[in-house]
């Protein structure tokens, strides 16, 4: 019986990695491209910058806390979406600059 | 003996226009000789020129008509501005020819200032708070926000300014220890943006839908406070 649970548990977790999505958002115009975003636990989000200048997105949700830092043009950052609670992305230099993230 | 008084008052109530338009008629003359090529002949820094840093729009601004003869007299460099695109004229002019100047495009461009001023402080939406929350909450969005332009310290020099030289993306973030405005007017270029008060482009931008009043006023509380008069 153990050992059955044991097996079940993997193969989710297994399944659950196959199936993960890899999104991207680029940063351009000072918007985030696109700013709506449907996503799953395990999925994650990558972020390009194809402005002529730095961008810092973040986000203050505790459950999926992240922060970019300094990115400069041209570099690209992923994150994880790790809890099932959506969020938003902000850029701390741009203050229009809103993604929100739905997490199913 | 009322004639007389009458008179008399009339004589001194003309002395003290000729006195003030003579004042202004000064002022004008030295605008359109020396300010008019980069701020324009309405202050609205329309004149084509081709600049880095672009002429601040006189009839916006934010600074008072002292705080004005001020940076006429030292040039923007010495109260915070990157460049010294903005000269001294304490080297040409009188200091009272200084003051005509500021109190010209004070009363002539830029005669809604107080107004503006004055309503936008009136809107002001301020939880009361203590001056140690205040502080925290300022230093923290000073931290997250503020200083990737700014620097930690508020001297205009960070990681972003460097990044964005690399890509002819010039900016030049005040350095805020310099800077001469009081409280009142940092919360009102926090909250309306640069633009809004006379600068070329949103490079610092407005950041009231990102923040309410409580917290603009906690950051202008915390420069104020922490970054103005430090070395």
């Amino acid at each position: 019986m153990k050992k059955i649970a044991m097996m079940l548990f993997i193969a989710g977790a297994l399944s659950a990695t196959l199936s993960a999505k890899n999104w991207v958002i680029d940063q351009k115009g000072k918007t985030f491209i696109p700013s709506k975003l449907t996503v799953h636990v395990g999925d994650t989000i990558t972020f390009k910058n194809s402005d002529p200048f730095a961008h810092n997105a973040y986000t203050d949700d505790e459950s999926n806390e992240f922060d970019v830092g300094m990115q400069p043009t041209g570099k690209e950052t992923k994150m994880t979406v790790n809890a099932k609670e959506s969020f938003n992305i902000e850029c701390a230099i741009h203050p229009n600059m809103l993604l929100e993230v739905t997490v199913e | 003996m009322q004639f007389l008084y009458t008179l008399v008052i009339s004589l001194l109530l003309l002395s003290i226009n000729s006195y003030a338009s003579g004042d202004l008629a000064e002022g004008k003359k030295i605008y359109n000789e020396t300010c008019v090529s980069c701020h324009g002949v309405t202050g609205a820094s329309d004149t084509g020129i081709q600049l880095t840093v672009k002429p601040r729009r006189l009839k916006d601004s934010i600074l008072t008509t002292k705080q004005m003869a001020q940076i006429i007299s030292e040039g923007g460099h010495a109260y915070g501005a990157h460049s010294d695109m903005m000269p001294a004229f304490k080297y040409v002019y009188e200091e009272k020819q200084i003051e005509n100047i500021a109190e010209y495009v004070s009363q002539t461009f830029n005669s809604k200032r107080d107004a503006r001023v004055k309503k936008h402080l009136s809107e002001e939406n301020v939880k009361k708070i203590d001056a140690k929350k205040m502080h925290k909450i300022g230093k923290k969005i000073f931290k997250r926000n503020c200083s990737l332009c700014h620097g930690l310290k508020g001297d205009g020099d960070s990681i972003y300014v460097e990044q964005s030289k690399a890509n002819k993306e010039f900016l030049f973030p005040y350095d805020l220890r310099k800077t001469i405005m009081s409280e009142d007017q940092i919360f009102l270029i926090v909250k309306f943006g640069a633009h809004y008060w006379g600068a070329d482009k949103e490079d610092m931008p407005s950041w009231k839908k990102k923040y309410d009043d409580t917290k603009l006023r906690s950051v202008a509380h915390y420069v104020k406070k922490n970054i103005v008069g430090t070395d």
